[in-house]
């Protein structure tokens, strides 16, 4: 009803405007205006942001790629078959995919408990899975040496049964894990609220239990926020520099991650060996980008 | 009685959203849990169903008292207000879904939903999802899915509230005849009286938590017994001074007098009326056109209400004169309500 009179309102206006021809033209172009902006506007604006992109990304990413191969294709590839560079992307792998499991399970812990019950103090618990977001890697990192290191009140039983973390690699796996908290559960909370409980109500009702309710009806409707949250995870898990840097205590070929990798190298005015190894980051970056655009056009094609 | 509530209370902090509820159901009965929003029925239909509990007293079922029994070992099939259909599953496992968790038979998965699609009359939609259904049709698979483990009793929270008003009229008639031809106990909640006492063989009205009364739709029609529920059904307009009207027993100590149109006869002048001399003259306010009758608002004597007129009858103008003749009228003394019969009247000629 209330379109339909709408329409006749808007048709009955167009009629009223014809009749004033010279009025109708001023109109029409200023409203065409309005809506969309000029050409010149719209070039403008793309123009602004891919010279942004160039010059912040694509330029240096071209510089990455043609530093690595400027000694030809051997060098880079005896810079990259390093043993030291070997063992830092097998860490980086290793500390991204513990890091991914592990938040995959809190996440989905996580983000169940924050959408599917109300209790007391679930802002605050909301609050803190963003809390690594805003604490600075650093400080992070810090906060990890000085419970686990030699200071600390547990160092002793740590030490009695053999467990280094602080300048090993547990303690850059707990890093990682600490840095890429939130990204899985920050994708899947807003879906889940969305979803509401009437289906698991339902559900529970007709007494599947717990584990039937998640598998068939709580992840077919996650699983798309879920992978993407992975993707994004991993990205960062291998990227991570800061709170990394604070706990490894740079031991080559023990608890060097890749982008610890790059920096010894380049402090050491080693720089095609350096920008070797940055190519290999900036593959990942891509496969990752890739992969991420995949889960998308599916996830929106699926719903 | 098959159900029976015995002196439920049940508060959510300063709120009593059951205040001493007492009620009984018997075996095979559709009964709706009739109230305003906010009176308590949703809390009492999810007590039943074991989605909430009571804070004190008993719910019995078929003679066993059932409220330490979780709500998925009790044997109800419940139809929630959105549905909640899984929205990642086809109709067939939506419907299989009950018979699947309590690891029913695979044969006898597939005998039981391919029977209950036909019931519900959705055959070749086995395969699609809720998202390609129509509201109808939703309600419809809502309904198969809580009635495919043969529950003993239905419980649906405002089947039709999110559905269209022209389907929904088609809906609750097939609903009730559903509902009878299977002959299991149902209880459905609404805050609709026209859907309750169109569907319902029983209606149990709740208001601010209590039950107001209970009874068969046309019982409680016509004989309100509290306060709140006179005022409830039937479109009831407030009589400021009902002693103006002409040969009505005075009652001092009376609280409200309530009227509805099928209590009035409103005439033209110039029409002829058995009882115009006992009549009353108003004025027309408003009118509006209902569809199979014309709704007049009349002031009169100080009061303003609801009058209707048939089609054929001629048509009064809003500021027209009118005569109003009231023949009966509903009294409430506390919580006490009283029907008062014009005393024109001699004989017993109308019936509601």
């Amino acid at each position: 009803m209330n379109a339909v009179s709408k329409t006749k309102k808007s048709l009955f206006a167009d009629t009223s405007v014809s009749k004033a021809p010279v009025m109708s033209r001023e109109g029409s172009v200023s409203i065409h205006e309005e809506t969309t902006g000029s050409k010149a506007v719209k070039y403008l604006l793309i123009g602004i942001s891919v010279l942004f992109l160039f010059v912040m990304l694509v330029l240096p990413l071209i510089t990455v790629i043609t530093e690595a191969f400027k000694k030809g294709f051997g060098e880079y590839f005896k810079a990259i078959s390093d043993p030291d560079t070997a063992s830092a992307v097998t860490l980086t792998l290793k500390a991204t995919v513990i890091a991914v499991l592990f938040n995959t399970v809190f996440g989905v812990f996580a983000a169940w408990a924050v959408t599917k019950f109300r209790f007391k103090g679930k802002k605050i618990l909301v609050t803190l899975i963003d809390l690594p977001v805003t604490v600075s890697p650093i400080i992070a990192g810090l906060i990890y040496v000085l419970t686990f290191g030699r200071q600390s009140t547990i160092y002793p039983f740590l030490e009695e049964h053999g467990l280094e973390v602080v300048y090993a690699v547990p303690g850059i796996i707990l890093a990682t894990v600490f840095v890429t908290f939130p990204f899985i559960s920050r994708e899947i909370i807003p879906v889940l609220e969305a979803q509401g409980t009437d289906e698991e109500e339902a559900a529970a009702m007709m007494g599947a239990d717990g584990f039937t309710i998640f598998r068939r009806i709580t992840f077919p409707h996650i699983k798309w926020a879920l992978l993407y949250g992975i993707v994004l995870c991993s990205a960062r898990a291998m990227g991570e520099f800061g709170a990394v840097s604070v706990l490894s205590g740079h031991l080559r070929g023990k608890t060097v991650t890749l982008p610890l990798h790059v920096e010894i190298l380049f402090g050491d005015n080693k720089f095609m060996p350096a920008f070797a190894v940055s190519s290999i980051l900036v593959l990942l970056a891509v496969m990752i980008l890739i992969i991420r655009s995949i889960v998308e056009y599916i996830g929106k094609d699926r719903g | 009685m098959y159900i029976e509530l015995r002196d439920i209370n049940k508060s959510y902090g300063d709120f009593k959203a059951s205040d001493n509820v007492n009620f009984g159901i018997e075996k095979g009965k559709l009964v709706a849990l009739l109230g305003p929003s906010g009176s308590g029925k949703t809390t009492i239909l999810r007590m039943i169903a074991g989605l909430e509990h009571p804070d004190s007293g008993d719910i019995i079922i078929d003679g066993q008292r059932v409220n330490d029994i979780p709500a998925s070992k009790r044997g109800i099939g419940f139809v929630f207000q959105s549905y909640a259909l899984f929205r990642y599953m086809t109709v067939f496992d939506n419907i299989a879904f009950g018979l699947q968790v309590k690891k029913a038979d695979k044969k006898a998965v597939q005998e039981r939903v391919t029977e209950l699609i036909k019931l519900i009359g959705l055959e070749g939609f086995e395969n699609r999802y809720p998202s390609q259904l129509s509201g109808g049709q939703r309600q419809r698979v809502a309904f198969a899915r809580a009635l495919a483990p043969n529950p003993q009793v239905l419980l649906l929270d405002e089947p039709f509230a999110a559905i269209d008003a022209k389907v929904r009229q088609e809906l609750r008639r097939w609903l009730k005849e559903m509902i009878r031809k299977l002959g299991v106990t149902s209880i459905f909640v609404t805050h609709d009286q026209d859907e309750a006492l169109d569907v319902a063989d029983e209606i149990i009205v709740t208001n601010s938590g209590r039950i107001e009364q209970t009874g068969s739709p046309l019982e409680i029609y016509r004989a309100p017994a509290t306060a709140f529920t006179s005022s409830f059904f039937g479109q009831t307009s407030e009589l400021e001074d009902y002693t103006r009207f002409k040969f009505f027993d005075r009652v001092d100590n009376y609280d409200k007098a309530f009227v509805r149109p099928e209590f009035i006869k409103m005439t033209k002048k110039d029409e002829i009326q058995k009882y115009k001399n006992s009549a009353a003259e108003g004025i027309v306010e408003d009118i509006a056109f209902r569809g199979n009758y014309i709704e007049y608002t009349v002031n009169s004597n100080g009061s303003t209400f609801i009058a209707h007129r048939a089609l054929d009858e001629e048509k009064v103008e809003v500021g027209e004169k009118v005569d109003v003749f009231i023949y009966r009228l509903f009294i409430t003394v506390g919580n006490e309500v009283r029907l008062l019969k014009n005393g024109s009247i001699r004989e017993e000629m109308v019936v509601i």
